[in-house]
């Protein structure tokens, strides 16, 4: 059997040979930074993305800081947010960025975050003023039915009107337990009909064409015609306009009123650049970074900037109507909610 | 021996090392099982049952069609095809098949073009998940199929002639004892694929009732961040699928030699004409899909996507991880053939309890990773990544490559441990008489006879290590970045038609990698066994 081992041997030789090689040329592609200080940002994947708003503030904010700024993309935002969990006190992340104000409260209790001492007062919100004191807002856009007008000529005003539809009216929306929109919907219905939410679920489950994981996958299966509606934004209908001079698509305006995803950032309370970091926060509301955020992520800026919004927001439906749930009351309730909605959409 | 039995016990310690760590976070508290447990089980047991059968049926079916049809124009091109099924990139062909199957898919156009009633959206909920999983596992369990009715030695068919056995005679006394062991294992694998099955089941799955135990893990730790709840779904899938490949390997596998030429038994009449018709059928139901993804990335602006950095970068890095997965998926899974053929073939160490025992370790270490979820493999490296230190691109290096690994392992184990074991059976007293041993015994005989066998994991390594996102999700990183990645980023943001485009590439390496050996093997003469 002696015999084998060499073959063996020869084959780890070649193995081993090719991973040295593999592992040189993958550590000459990463990039080595020469400047001072880093601030490490963890975000989700579209928000550091080339296209999406990271870029650009990341560059106006190095002009002026004298650091380097790294983000550093998870593949959703509560990704972001468990990774720093993951990491707990030895953490690299200053800041974390992106999380919804559904989700804030989960972040709290970790204890992992500190005060963000920004000066709030730039903040136009449809909630009105801000006093949290360790997430800062920086967009925000309401969840919202989305529907191709040449397809859905009379698209429903409510929940009410969508569930009096025939059933071959499809929509696609997303799992609360792994996506925010999904959770946006199920807090939107639980907020609007209360101790009813379940019926209207319970009437809306014929029309679901399937629930998917991601907003992804809603999207795109939306795009394919597969369904007439799919859960997304208010603002979505911008980026069609905008970035693709197609102006087909629509958001639908419920007479419930429409549920609020407002985007936030913490600092890490373990954090060593906590100065820098609080310098970040504050730059996020300036003109510059507010800016830059709604052609890059496609959501209402914070604030009310010099420059106003761009032409494809003007036209977007705006909901007279605002829902949003408290954050603490989200978290106590979460799980049972959950529990009843996948009790009602498995039957 | 003992080089196989190293790497099969480091495998083993892998899977406890990783499990292990998410026992020492503080997120877990209590090992549970969450309350939905059973409904979780028994929906997650029918689906991957119902998919398994059906798989297997079809599969069979086609690669007998196939054996017996004989050659027609494009015969290698169709099996190489058949071949790359189990790697083709998942979201990718499920996307196709919407394309195809959807409401406003294809086969609508077609039924209203010739003025029948447009079919409603089935393709969601167990319909849907079942022809997905048929679509990857039926031709997973044609290509293997094939290749054990291709090896039934001419011999046999020219006495099962002479005797003027019809064809099911034929296929019950000949053909079925050949196929019995190798059917038990695609099953186990298939069962396994489709039990631990999740892209396929997030798209397709239409409610959350056709939650599959993986999904459940997803949700307990991504939303719940219930690590407790997530070690106590992940050892349940463990125990089922541990179990499972336990009783599969108890199962007597039928030891038939390699055909050293290609038995030609070609039937006539409706058996052909049946033949004909479900290679036709079948061949056109692969096609479509992959079709639909190549007619929606068209669309996409090329000169955009080659020139963009991240792109080349994805390219270049997703190229050289698979590279290096192959090599090592090499080097690991011919360590765990050898101690198995040597285990195994009774002339070596074929006998007694240990044999068996040792035997039994290597096929449960192979083919362990099938059963052990993604995340629960990326969370544990990522524990273990800040329990030891070091930079995160090193670190999303070795958790990918591993994890690359560790996939195709049960593929390349199940299809390399059989076939060493039949050329030890058939060629250790010849080798032994000529004195060929080790490096030269492998490169005179194994390399050659076993060619088809090792092109097969080449290929297969490198395109599932490529297609894959794996767990890089965990590590992201701006200057780290794979091609499934940049495609999940960019359906992440509204980047459709890019996305499309990407995918289509994806599958075009996928493709172009399966069929190379075919382009090349057109120009050499077979070889024959010595």
């Amino acid at each position: 059997m002696s015999g084998k081992y060499q073959s063996v041997k020869s084959t780890i030789k070649t193995a081993a040979k090719a991973l040295t090689i593999g592992g040189l040329t993958l550590a000459c592609t990463s990039v080595a930074t020469a400047a001072d200080k880093t601030l490490t940002i963890y975000t989700y994947d579209s928000f550091a993305a080339d296209w999406g708003p990271a870029p650009g503030i990341e560059k106006a904010f190095e002009e002026t800081c004298e650091c380097d700024v790294q983000f550093i993309a998870a593949d959703s935002s509560i990704g972001a947010l468990r990774r720093v969990q993951l990491e707990g006190a030895s953490t690299k992340a200053d800041i974390v960025l992106g999380l919804d104000t559904n989700i804030a409260e989960a972040a709290r209790a970790t204890g992992l975050f500190g005060t963000h001492n920004a000066d709030t007062a730039a903040l136009t919100l449809p909630t009105g003023e801000w006093s949290d004191d360790v997430f800062l807002p920086f967009d925000y856009s309401y969840f919202a039915f989305v529907y191709n007008k040449e397809k859905v000529p009379a698209p429903p005003t409510s929940f009410e009107a969508l569930n009096a539809l025939p059933d071959d009216f499809k929509i696609v929306i997303q799992d609360p337990r792994s996506s925010t929109p999904g959770l946006g919907l199920l807090l939107w219905i639980q907020e609007a009909y209360g101790d009813e939410a379940n019926d209207v679920w319970k009437a809306l489950q014929p029309k679901i064409v399937t629930v998917t994981k991601g907003w992804s996958d809603a999207y795109g299966l939306f795009l394919k015609d597969e369904a007439d509606m799919v859960l997304s934004y208010t603002t979505s209908p911008a980026y069609h306009e905008i970035a693709e001079e197609d102006t087909r698509f629509a958001s639908a305006a419920f007479d419930e009123g429409h549920y609020l995803q407002i985007e936030v950032a913490a600092i890490v309370e373990s954090s060593k650049n906590k100065a820098l970091a609080e310098e970040f926060m504050q730059f996020m509301l300036s003109d510059t970074v507010q800016d830059i955020i709604p052609t890059t992520n496609w959501v209402y800026p914070a604030t009310t900037t010099k420059q106003g919004l761009p032409e494809g927001f003007k036209t977007l439906h705006l909901p007279e109507k605002t829902l949003l749930k408290d954050g603490v009351e989200v978290e106590k309730q979460r799980s049972e909610w959950i529990d009843q909605w996948v009790e009602t959409l498995g039957q | 021996m003992f080089p196989g039995l190293i790497t099969a016990s480091a495998l083993l310690l892998l899977a406890a090392v990783l499990f292990s760590q998410l026992t020492f976070h503080p997120s877990a508290t209590t090992l549970s099982v969450g309350s939905r447990i059973i409904s979780i089980l028994g929906w997650t047991t029918l689906q991957a049952t119902l998919s398994t059968v059906l798989s297997v049926v079809l599969g069979t079916l086609l690669a007998w069609s196939l054996s017996h049809y004989g050659s027609f124009p494009g015969r290698s091109w169709y099996i190489a095809l058949l071949s790359s099924a189990l790697v083709l990139p998942t979201l990718v062909i499920v996307l196709g098949i919407v394309t195809v199957l959807g409401r406003s898919g294809w086969l609508n156009d077609v039924l209203s073009y010739i003025g029948v009633a447009k079919h409603d959206t089935f393709i969601f909920g167990l319909p849907g998940i079942l022809i997905a999983h048929c679509y990857f596992n039926a031709s997973y369990a044609a290509r293997i199929m094939f290749d054990r009715f291709e090896a039934i030695p001419t011999e046999q068919a020219k006495l099962a002639r002479s005797l003027g056995l019809n064809a099911w005679q034929r296929f019950k006394m000949i053909e079925w004892p050949a196929i019995a062991g190798t059917i038990s294992k695609a099953a186990t694998t298939i069962f396994m694929l489709c039990f631990t099955s999740f892209s396929i089941v997030l798209v397709l799955g239409g409610s959350p009732k056709y939650n599959t135990l993986e999904v459940s893990i997803y949700e307990a730790i991504k939303l719940d961040f219930d690590f407790g709840r997530a070690l106590g779904l992940a050892f349940t899938q463990l125990l089922v699928c541990g179990a499972l490949v336990l009783f599969a390997n108890r199962a007597k596998h039928r030891d038939r030699l390699i055909s050293a030429t290609r038995a030609t038994h070609t039937d006539q009449g409706l058996l052909r004409a049946w033949q004909l018709f479900s290679i036709i059928v079948f061949g056109i139901l692969f096609l479509l899909p992959i079709a639909a993804v190549i007619t929606d990335g068209l669309k996409a602006n090329w000169v955009q996507i080659f020139t963009d950095k991240n792109f080349q970068q994805a390219l270049v890095t997703s190229v050289l991880i698979a590279a290096i997965s192959t090599v090592l998926v090499y080097a690991s899974s011919t360590l765990l053939s050898i101690s198995y053929a040597t285990l195994t073939a009774e002339q070596r160490y074929g006998h007694g309890k240990l044999s068996r025992w040792l035997r039994q370790l290597i096929s449960f270490s192979s083919t362990l990773y099938l059963a052990v979820p993604a995340l629960v493999l990326g969370l544990g490296f990522f524990i273990l990544a800040q329990r030891i230190g070091g930079s995160y691109t090193t670190w999303a290096v070795v958790a990918l490559l591993t994890s690359n690994v560790l996939m195709v392992l049960p593929f390349a184990v199940g299809m390399l441990a059989p076939a060493m074991t039949k050329s030890a059976n058939r060629y250790d007293k010849l080798s032994r008489s000529m004195g060929l041993r080790g490096w030269s015994r492998w490169r005179f005989l194994e390399s050659h006879l076993l060619k088809s066998e090792l092109i097969y994991i080449a290929c297969l390594a490198f395109c599932m290590s490529l297609g894959d996102l794996g767990i890089i999700a965990l590590f992201g990183n701006q200057d780290f970045i794979t091609l499934p990645w940049l495609l999940y980023q960019k359906m992440g943001s509204y980047r459709t038609d890019e996305a499309a485009g990407i995918a289509l590439v994806i599958l075009m390496i996928t493709l172009l990698v399966f069929l190379l050996p075919m382009l090349l093997r057109r120009q050499e003469p077979t070889h024959a066994a010595p």
